[in-house]
């Protein structure tokens, strides 16, 4: 495979906290604008692999390459760099500045990554449906809608990859196919890839890929092809 | 782009301060009221140097320009007869120059003459002087009668008056060394309790005038400026610019009311200490509670790629705005609090000094800023995966 249609490589991965392992010589190869779906139970390395692929951890053994840069190497300067320019996250309990206005949390982003842009903030919540809560905090927003706000968030900066961690976790069916079909269209659209994280065979099922973990191993890697009815 | 950024800084900062608005208002009196104690403090400073300022000036005079008379020891060995000393006197208008090149150093004086003059064939002790600058220097002076309108009227003290059987509004006939004679009337007799009882007070030029020694003076009576040790240093550029003559601090006076307002300072100074010490810990403890609480904000912050140092900018900014706020409240806070201890212990009320206005900012920033070290060394080091997990 080229190396330019990657976006993930991974050789003998590992990460180890002490004496317990989370992760063990992972080799895997992710092509640019794919969407991968990690599963596995409770400490099984989901959450350590999406940590390290995010640049938030270092590995203890082997490497890591997103998006073309090898984030073993990585000063703690460039690794957050690094994150604001090719990483946007979204996260099962949302993660919202409860002071925060729906478009000012985007505006946050924003802020971190160069320079605040209202309008450019409006239009991202616009496509993902909010144009109308624009003005409303965290707290007066269900669990579907604030997921929304963060998936604007982390599409703001035009990320090469979209990490989900669980984005699913808290919803109800009606919301939770909203968001994933949401997430489809904006790939679609942007052309990022999507490494997510789930319990649920239906949410995996919408991605192109899927890999099961256990026990900080990759112990099924699966094609999914095609999109549940 | 850097206008807009800090923009909106300060947008997320007023943000999260209106949420926090209890701990937020919690911080802001903490920090006003240090701000306002050192400010209250210093203005009161200031106006205890005013007041004992006026105190000294009660007395008169803190420095004595005295001539410097040609002395000679009398005798050889064991047998010393005394000393011969040279009648000596100061130029007056060498005087006033010298004391007008010392600026603001010099708040008042006076010149004075003393030689004895007749009256009849008794010899007084009288002291020429002009009377509107005893007026001003000795401002508790209150004559029974009237201070004198014209050259030809005098202050006598009490004792002599008494001594002379003299009232306000009695002749009086001087006669000086050159044989003239002048017919004076008094105006007021003066009772000081002091060695002036006894003196003849008359005009200045008429006393050179009759003793023919015109434009001489034999001591003049300065008060000066006697903060932060300042009467040395005008002491002796007084001696500086009068070759003839000699500067002598009245000690009692002088050494007095310096050593009471170092007393007083230092007390000042311990006492603004421990407040500001107190509200350093206070700003601490509830921003550290505050960096606890927003840990996984703070952990999103730098997940999101925030640098350590740029997620540190944001509640360096917050504390800032909480330290220019509360510096700025409690300026006003101080100068109210000033103006009533003062009132109500000092018995002098305060001046506003412009300076309050930087000095209650800066300790607002500085107790803001010194009591957020802790907390924000916290949120620097903060691991954005395990602050994101809840731990």
């Amino acid at each position: 495979m080229e190396e330019t249609q990657v976006i993930i490589r991974t050789e003998q991965l590992g990460r180890r906290y002490g004496a317990i392992t989370a992760l063990t010589s992972l080799d895997l190869v992710v092509e640019k604008g794919d969407w991968l779906t990690v599963m596995g139970h409770s400490g099984s390395g989901k959450s350590t692999l999406l940590n390290l692929l995010g640049g938030l951890d270092r590995p203890t053994e082997g490497t890591v390459q997103v998006a073309g840069q090898d984030l073993s190497g990585l000063s703690e300067n460039e690794l957050a760099r690094f994150r604001r320019e090719q990483i946007g996250i979204i996260f099962q309990q949302h993660h919202l500045i409860p002071y925060l206005t729906a478009l000012e949390n985007v505006m946050m982003a924003q802020y971190i990554h160069s320079v605040v842009d209202e309008v450019e903030a409006r239009g991202a919540l616009e496509r993902v449906g909010m144009g109308h809560r624009l003005r409303n905090r965290p707290g007066e927003l269900s669990g579907g809608e604030q997921q929304r706000v963060c998936i604007a968030r982390a599409i703001i900066n035009s990320p090469a990859l979209l990490l989900a961690d669980e984005p699913t976790g808290n919803l109800d069916g009606g919301a939770t196919r909203m968001v994933l079909e949401l997430l489809r269209e904006l790939r679609a659209e942007e052309g990022f890839s999507i490494v997510l994280v789930t319990h649920n065979q239906e949410v995996a099922a919408w991605g192109d890929r899927t890999i099961q973990m256990d026990d900080g191993l990759v112990i099924r890697d699966d094609l999914v092809g095609g999109t549940p009815a | 782009m850097i206008m807009k950024r800090i923009q909106w800084i300060i947008r997320v900062v007023m943000a999260s301060l209106r949420f926090r608005t209890g701990r937020s208002l919690l911080l802001l009196a903490v920090i006003a009221m240090a701000s306002s104690l050192a400010v209250a403090l210093g203005m009161v400073t200031v106006s205890m140097e005013r007041r004992i300022s006026d105190e000294v000036r009660k007395y008169g005079a803190n420095l004595l320009l005295l001539p410097e008379s040609g002395r000679m020891d009398l005798g050889s060995g064991a047998l010393a007869f005394g000393t011969l000393a040279e009648p000596a006197w100061l130029d007056a208008t060498a005087v006033e120059r010298a004391l007008a090149g010392q600026g603001g150093r010099i708040r008042g004086y006076s010149l004075h003459l003393r030689e004895p003059l007749l009256s009849g064939r008794v010899e007084l002790p009288v002291e020429g002087v002009r009377f509107d600058q005893i007026r001003r220097m000795l401002p508790w002076w209150e004559p029974v009668g009237r201070w004198p309108a014209v050259e030809s009227e005098v202050v006598i003290g009490a004792d002599l008056a008494r001594r002379l059987s003299l009232k306000a509004g009695d002749r009086i006939d001087l006669t000086g060394s050159a044989g003239v004679t002048a017919p004076m009337t008094v105006a007021g007799v003066v009772r000081t309790g002091g060695d002036e009882d006894r003196l003849l007070f008359i005009d200045l030029s008429r006393l050179q005038a009759l003793s023919g020694l015109e434009g001489r003076v034999s001591q003049v009576r300065v008060l000066a400026d006697a903060r932060s040790g300042l009467l040395p240093l005008t002491a002796a550029a007084l001696e500086s610019a009068l070759p003839g003559a000699r500067a002598r601090e009245v000690r009692q006076v002088a050494q007095t009311s310096a050593t009471l307002l170092k007393k007083v300072q230092l007390l000042m100074i311990l006492v603004t200490l421990v407040v500001l010490a107190a509200s350093g810990a206070s700003v601490t403890g509830t921003m550290s509670t505050t960096v606890l609480e927003r840990g996984r904000e703070i952990g999103l912050i730098k997940a999101m790629g925030a640098t350590r140092l740029g997620t540190v900018l944001l509640f360096a900014t917050e504390a800032c705005l909480l330290g220019v706020t509360g510096g700025l409240a409690g300026c006003g806070a101080g100068v109210v609090l000033a103006e009533a201890v003062s009132r109500s212990v000092f018995s002098v009320s305060t001046e506003f000094t412009p300076l309050a206005l930087p000095l209650a900012v800066t300790v607002g920033l500085l107790i803001a800023l010194a009591g957020s070290v802790g907390p924000m060394l916290s949120v620097y080091r903060l691991d954005p995966v395990k602050s994101l997990r809840g731990e």
